[in-house]
């Protein structure tokens, strides 16, 4: 017993004496008022092949904040650099998005995305935006008249990821990632555009391995969340018909044949005619199902051009190559696939199922 | 804290067949685990993990048939009276370095994983110093204690694969990831693979040691294969999580497969859960490694001919400073370069793989060539 409490004395002394001699294990002072968690970085380029890293500072404390920017050639540099220049030690525990612009991604952001999968502080979770425009400025701009902005545009991204609300595309590093490294299939971001009153959703960035190569935006854009991204529109206006669908859910079936040769790519919408200010008396069957062919005819053109376009590209964000993938055989090379994709033919197909106008007057009042 | 540590090895009471179904799983769930998908890689490989858990139910079944003699329950006499008393000797003293090694990559793996994941400035040494502290701790405690442990680690880890639930499910899981099913072509590195899933099955050959505290009959194979099964199962499931996390593609890529695939989870209260996963696989790699020390005291004692010296917490103590700097030195000297780092695993591998096939076949067949027989025990 008296043994056994000298030996735990001289434990606890050989613990005390590792702290205090400076050999303490931990170096890394995480005090809540000397650090400032940042919870964005906005990327873009800079003179001579640099990056511009800006943020807005300080993070957390009631003071006035600003923003910061640095010109850096690598961007943990940057995060130094802010170091260098303000009394808080910059963390990124707390980053919720990565704001790129548009011309850093022309040039390819694989090194970018390198950096934060490689920082164990750094969610997978974090939000990746390309922005048309100059960010910083606009920032700038925002700071005296919405101090919260980044948490509000983080907010936003966040409400329409949660349920897939088929609305705009948000697209996480982990997804992003996951789309550039599997074979078959190529990443694509949201892109924002700065206006002058405010930031405006545009479109989606389809990228060809990391390199951005053609946004996508209104019909386009809408058909790519219908097909692709959330299978559910929230609204679909389609102003050649004077018609807005609403609540439209679709079912994917994609046929390849078994020589690569064709793909006919059927898609099936569940939805319902939310407005209408066309001339046509939607209550009468027939011309019901007259305007459901003409909005079929419509959407399949669309939808062509839209695949046209990326087989002209390249570039497979539908990873259509995964069809493919078979349980008992090799599967084929992915420089084949895309290859074998440039020439394919596309069929598409819609089959659109419309629920009648119900509750409303069946005459319109001036006619 | 010490009380009782001259008695380390006393036999008190005995424990049932779930704490034998606890120990096979919880020494099979150590460290290996955590990087297998990671050297895995392919979808196929789904058919091995299940194929060499089946071949570990066999191991099993021999180990419960020495479980089931009257020597096991003798202890170290009963080994003597199995191989004479000089074999027992050379064979402890071989054992120490299986001992090391395999203490010495689970602990130094985990650490760096903590201290990637945690602590990044610290120096794994220290964290290794903390382990051994605690594992210090509990050995001293005994056996007995040591053995009831399990149950902790148990109910502190288990729990943990539930969260994996949410990466089977779209619209992470798409089938395809798991193509192709059938091996298309055998590269080398897939033996890696094998040998790999043989070696982190292994663990459960330490119980032909803890022979006297088991208490076992008729069911005790049951049990054990109830522990296997369950490991089979948790294997199965977090690799084939892992395919659909990461794709195939991604898997070589990524050191810590598991650990990543924690920190995509999302909790309103915890951000990292990752943090907290591996605070609470702690527990797993305490129980471990205080197990292993006992052994390591025990097999130091009889290779070295000290038997007949009652145990005590100091000679406890000095082995496991013993460890601790060979630790250090394996640390600073292989660990800390990866290609080193590789050659110390790759040989944890192998050494894994043999102990665990042999250990249970040769005590086996001594038995048969002896003439031991089972006895039903209570």
């Amino acid at each position: 017993m008296l043994l056994h409490k000298k030996l735990c004395k001289r434990l606890i002394l050989l613990f005390m004496t590792f702290w205090l001699s400076g050999c303490a294990p931990v170096t890394e002072n995480n005090l809540i008022e000397e650090i400032s968690p940042v919870t964005f970085l906005s990327i873009s380029k800079g003179d001579k092949g640099k990056l511009k890293v800006s943020t807005i500072m300080p993070p957390l404390s009631k003071e006035n904040k600003f923003v910061m920017s640095q010109e850096v050639s690598l961007l943990k540099e940057g995060v130094q650099k802010y170091n260098f220049n303000f009394y808080q030690e910059i963390k990124s525990g707390q980053m919720r998005m990565l704001v790129i612009s548009d011309e850093l991604g022309k040039d390819g952001i694989m090194s970018i995305i390198n950096v934060l999968l490689t920082d164990p502080d750094i969610s997978p979770r974090i939000y990746l935006v390309l922005v048309k425009g100059n960010f910083d400025e606009y920032l700038e701009s925002q700071l005296d008249k919405d101090e919260n902005f980044d948490y509000s545009f983080y907010r936003m991204l966040k409400h329409y990821e949660e349920k897939n609300q088929g609305e705009l595309t948000v697209v996480n590093l982990h997804q992003f990632k996951h789309l550039l490294y599997t074979p078959y299939s190529d990443p694509f971001l949201p892109v924002f555009k700065i206006e002058e009153d405010g930031v405006n959703y545009e479109g989606t960035a389809l990228f060809k391995d990391d390199k951005l190569v053609e946004t996508i935006s209104s019909l386009d854009e809408r058909i790519f969340q219908l097909i692709n991204n959330d299978h559910y529109l929230k609204v679909l206006p389609i102003p050649e018909f004077e018609i807005v669908l609403g609540h439209v859910r679709s079912k994917i079936i994609v046929d390849i044949d078994s020589s690569y040769s064709t793909m006919t790519y059927t898609v099936n919408i569940d939805t319902r005619i939310e407005e209408y200010r066309g001339e046509k008396q939607l209550f009468d069957p027939q011309q019901l199902e007259n305007m459901k062919k003409d909005i079929e005819t419509h959407l399949e053109k669309q939808t062509y051009e839209l695949v046209k376009k990326m087989q002209e590209l390249k570039v497979d964000p539908l990873q259509l190559g995964i069809q493919t993938k078979r349980p008992f055989s090799k599967p084929m090379e992915e420089k084949k696939w895309i290859e074998m994709f440039e020439k394919m033919d596309i069929k598409i197909k819609y089959n659109i199922n419309i629920d009648p106008l119900t509750d409303a007057n069946s005459k319109r009042p001036n006619l | 804290m010490m009380m009782g540590t001259h008695q380390l090895f006393k036999k008190n009471e005995t424990y049932n067949g779930l704490y034998a179904m606890l120990l096979v799983n919880r020494l099979q769930m150590l460290y290996f685990f955590l990087i297998m998908p990671n050297i895995l890689i392919n979808p196929y490989m789904i058919w091995v993990l299940i194929a060499v858990g089946l071949l570990s139910q066999l191991n099993l079944l021999l180990l419960s048939k020495w479980l089931l003699t009257r020597l096991s329950s003798n202890g170290y006499n009963g080994f003597v009276q199995l191989f004479g008393k000089k074999l027992v000797r050379f064979l402890s003293f071989i054992g120490l370095f299986f001992i090391l090694l395999k203490i010495s990559v689970i602990t130094l793996g985990f650490s760096e994983i903590v201290q990637t994941f945690i602590l990044p400035s610290t120096d794994t040494n220290f964290l290794v110093f903390f382990i051994l502290l605690l594992c210090f701790y509990v050995a001293g405690r005994g056996v007995e204690h040591t053995i009831r442990f399990v149950l902790i680690s148990f109910f502190c880890t288990f729990w943990m694969i539930t969260f994996f639930v949410f990466f089977v499910f779209p619209p992470i899981a798409q089938l395809s990831d798991l193509y192709p099913l059938i091996p298309m072509e055998w590269k080398v590195e897939n033996w890696k693979a094998v040998f790999l899933i043989l070696s982190s099955y292994s663990g459960p050959e330490f119980l032909v040691f803890l022979g006297p505290w088991l208490k076992t009959n008729n069911k005790t194979f049951r049990y054990l294969s109830y522990g296997n099964a369950l490991t089979v199962v948790e294997y199965v499931f977090l690799f084939i999580a892992s395919l659909f996390y990461f794709g195939s593609n991604f898997l070589s890529k990524t050191q810590y497969p598991i650990i990543n695939m924690g920190r995509y989870l999302q909790n309103p209260v915890f951000e990292r859960i990752d943090i907290m996963m591996l605070s609470f696989l702690l527990f797993n790699l305490v129980f471990a490694v205080s197990l292993f020390l006992l052994l390591f005291y025990g097999a130091s004692k009889i290779a070295f001919g000290k038997m007949s010296k009652p145990t005590s917490g100091k000679g406890l103590l000095f082995s496991v400073f013993l460890i601790f700097i060979g630790m250090v030195l394996v640390n600073e000297l292989f660990w800390k370069s990866w290609e080193k780092q590789n050659f110390l695993l790759n040989l944890q591998i192998i050494a894994g793989s043999i102990s665990y096939f042999l250990v249970p076949l040769v005590i086996v067949l001594v038995m048969k060539k002896e003439g031991v027989k089972k006895h039903a025990s209570t």
